[in-house]
């Protein structure tokens, strides 16, 4: 079976969650708890890092998709980092890199949302 | 890189012999040549070359347009004019083979002279390679209107000429990168149906194939709406949507369902019948429709709205979408037999408890009944129905003799008769009259049905077998047959309303026969009166008048088996749709 994790911490006003193995469609409904239970708490600044990331198919894609509009009408974000080339090579196909903003690190997503809290 | 060719400027220069010419132009040619030859990156070569050229002849204005695999030519480069220039296509079929200025196309009326006259240009260079012309550069005006002369306009045409077969190499190269891209974002659909499939083959439930889907088409195809529709027994229906106006487009289904493949809605609006159907999708922003198909029968529908990155769907998006839809509607379909079978297990589960109160209802064997030859017989339906006899003996000289039938099927009807035999078997040993007994056992039922819309139909009586007097209470039950001796029949219908509808107000009437020797009494349920044949005509309690009437002095096993004959016969087959319940009692010399 495949083994997916996804876990919350708290950065000081941006929610990071950190995603670990396999996002497919078998695994997609839990980043989709996550991201519920996060726009429950109305907390819309969300960064996802996916450093420990294996692989992410297009039922893993779909998630994200699924919540952005809502968390940008909330002056909120979805912001990705860390990501490996593989799974970067997969957001670039489907065209994610012109939706969302992906970092390299971890930092310079929580550096934006300060900077444009302070805005 | 532009600086590699300096402009040929001095009008004085003009004027030097053309080999003195060439040879000073000869090193920057060869530099480009170099450049534009060493690398493989065909923005880099096309921009390369519109600059040398407008460096060289000081225009200000340069686009390269390259002929594309439909022959179209396509803007690929500009500079100088407005940048939504790039990507626009032409249609002219044939470029001049040698550079010309736009004085003379307009001449012959050539194809491309309104596109030089928008974005004033004024020469056509042509792109050859292996002597085809793959594209040309177009170049605006000189400084001052100078024109070209005769040397410039060789250099330009020998520029373009060194940088054929490098832009041919980058086109070609492009291609292939296009290509391969192309095959990695097949590999992911591919992946994208793989992922699915496993995942289907789970067997899950609906909603979450349905919840499937949906990532799918915001991750892989990236739409913002869309609407999955699917069909139950009836009608198609919207199982789920992001959508501004769902409810418009659920207006629109049923006529959806005519959409025979995968379809751009664009496409729709010139359909016969489809078209209105198609503009209003349009406003709802659903651009795509595709059926969901199993065995070339629609089951569902997807709709998608705009990508979120844009541009048009291509027909490998609906080739995607249509497999999609079509390996979801199997997992579909299958969550929907799954589920189905499920309840039928269910119903069946529970027709078998019904059976079990209700055989266990009936008595194991009869009583012998000193001067009565009796028998019994009860056969259930599929669904079971709530019918009911008893004989007891009360007293060493009395039997209680039962018939009833409840109204509806299954455990709540076996459970409501269990709880008019408890009251029978409770009340009819003490010494109350029947008429009280029987006011007794309704206001019970009525407790037990609460208004539930349930009622039994009922006919008991006590047999006294000294006297041979039988005393009975009909409570809304068909009047049983009492077929005397000499043939004559009478019905028992002295009684009062059936049991569980309303509290006891009036009492029950009650009334008594004696049973001579040779008189037959035939109790029966409507399963025998009502037993329908193919054509739903019924047996008929006419008809089981004579059957009972032909009986002469047959003994009771045989009265049950010629009624149970006679209702054989009459249905030809059909499947029994409700219980057969009969009790018969023939009175015997003694």
């Amino acid at each position: 079976m495949t083994d997916f994790k996804v876990q919350h911490r708290d950065g000081e006003g941006v929610s990071i969650l950190d995603l670990k193995g396999y996002l497919d469609a078998h695994t997609a409904p839990d980043l989709e708890t996550a991201f519920q239970k996060l726009l429950n708490d109305r907390k819309f600044n969300i960064v996802v890092n996916c450093r420990d990331l294996s692989y992410i198919s297009s039922a893993g894609l779909g998630v994200f998709m699924a919540y952005i509009e809502d968390v940008r009408k909330n002056k909120g974000d979805i912001k990705l980092t860390n990501m490996s080339p593989k799974v970067y090579n997969v957001f670039d196909l489907l065209g994610f890199p012109i939706l969302y903003e992906i970092y390299k690190d971890e930092k310079e997503a929580i550096v934006k949302f300060r900077n444009a809290q302070k805005a | 890189m532009n600086r590699a060719l300096r402009p040929a400027s001095r009008p004085s220069r003009v004027a030097r012999s053309v080999g003195e010419d060439a040879a000073a132009d000869l090193l920057p040619l060869l530099e480009f040549s170099t450049i534009v030859n060493s690398s493989l990156d065909l923005e880099f070569i096309l921009n390369t070359v519109l600059r040398t050229l407008m460096g060289k002849l000081l225009v200000a204005r340069g686009v390269l347009l390259l002929r594309q695999a439909d022959n179209a030519l396509e803007v690929i480069a500009a500079k100088g004019v407005d940048a939504s220039i790039l990507k626009r296509t032409i249609d002219v079929p044939r470029i001049p083979r040698v550079l010309r200025m736009r004085a003379d196309l307009e001449r012959n009326a050539h194809p491309l002279t309104p596109f030089l006259r928008e974005h004033d240009l004024h020469a056509v260079i042509p792109i050859l390679s292996q002597h085809q012309t793959v594209g040309c550069v177009l170049l605006g005006d000189r400084p001052n209107r100078a024109g070209y002369s005769a040397v410039e306009k060789r250099l330009v045409q020998s520029v373009v000429n060194l940088s054929g077969s490098a832009i041919e190499k980058g086109v070609i190269i492009a291609q292939v990168r296009d290509a391969n891209r192309n095959l990695d974002r097949k590999i992911q659909e591919l992946n994208t149906l793989f992922d699915l499939g496993k995942e289907f083959n789970i067997g899950l439930d609906m909603e979450r194939v349905v919840k499937l889907i949906s990532f799918a088409l915001m991750g892989q195809v990236g739409v913002k709406s869309y609407a999955i529709c699917l069909k139950d027994e009836t009608s198609m229906r919207l199982a789920a949507s992001r959508l501004v106006d769902a409810e418009s487009v659920n207006g629109l289904l049923k006529e959806l369902c005519a959409v025979e493949r995968a379809a751009r809605v664009h496409d729709l609006l010139r359909h016969r019948t489809l078209r209105f159907a198609a503009a209003n999708l349009l406003q709802s922003g659903i651009q795509v429709v595709v059926p969901m198909q199993l065995q070339n029968t629609t089951k569902g529908l997807l709709m998608v709205g705009e990508r979120m990155r844009g541009g048009a769907y291509t027909h490998a998006d609906l080739e995607f979408l249509s497999s999609l839809g079509n390996l979801a509607i199997i997992a579909i379909e299958n969550a929907r037999l799954f589920r189905a079978e499920l309840e039928k297990q269910h119903l069946e589960d529970e027709l078998k408890i019904a059976r079990e109160i209700q055989q266990g209802l009936l008595p194991e064997c009869l009583p012998e009944i000193p001067g009565f030859d009796i028998a019994a017989v009860n056969v259930s339906s599929k669904t079971v129905g709530g019918d009911y006899y008893d004989l007891i003996r009360r007293t060493p000289m009395e039997y209680v003799v039962a018939i009833g039938d409840v109204s509806g099927k299954g455990s709540p009807a076996a459970l409501l008769m269990s709880n008019v035999q408890a009251a029978l078997r409770a009340l009819a040993p003490e010494s109350r009259t029947l008429s009280e007994t029987t006011g007794r056992i309704n206001d019970l039922t009525c407790a037990n049905t609460k208004g539930a819309g349930k009622f039994i139909t009922f006919f008991w009586g006590i047999l006294d077998v000294a006297t041979a007097t039988l005393r009975y209470v009909n409570a809304g039950h068909n009047p049983p047959m009492l077929r005397r001796a000499d043939g004559s029949i009478e019905r028992l219908e002295e009684g009062g309303m059936i049991l569980g509808v309303f509290p006891t107000h009036q009492p029950y009437a009650e009334a008594s026969v004696i049973l001579r020797p040779g008189d037959l009494l035939v109790l029966f349920t409507d399963g025998v009166s009502e037993a329908m044949n193919p054509r739903s005509e019924e047996l008929t309690e006419e008809r089981l008048e004579e059957i009972v009437r032909d009986c002469g002095s047959d003994d009771a096993a045989t009265v049950i088996a010629r009624i149970q004959d006679a209702v054989q016969q009459h249905i030809e087959g059909a499947p029994q749709s409700d219980d057969i319940t009969l009790v018969v009692l023939r009175a015997v010399p003694r």
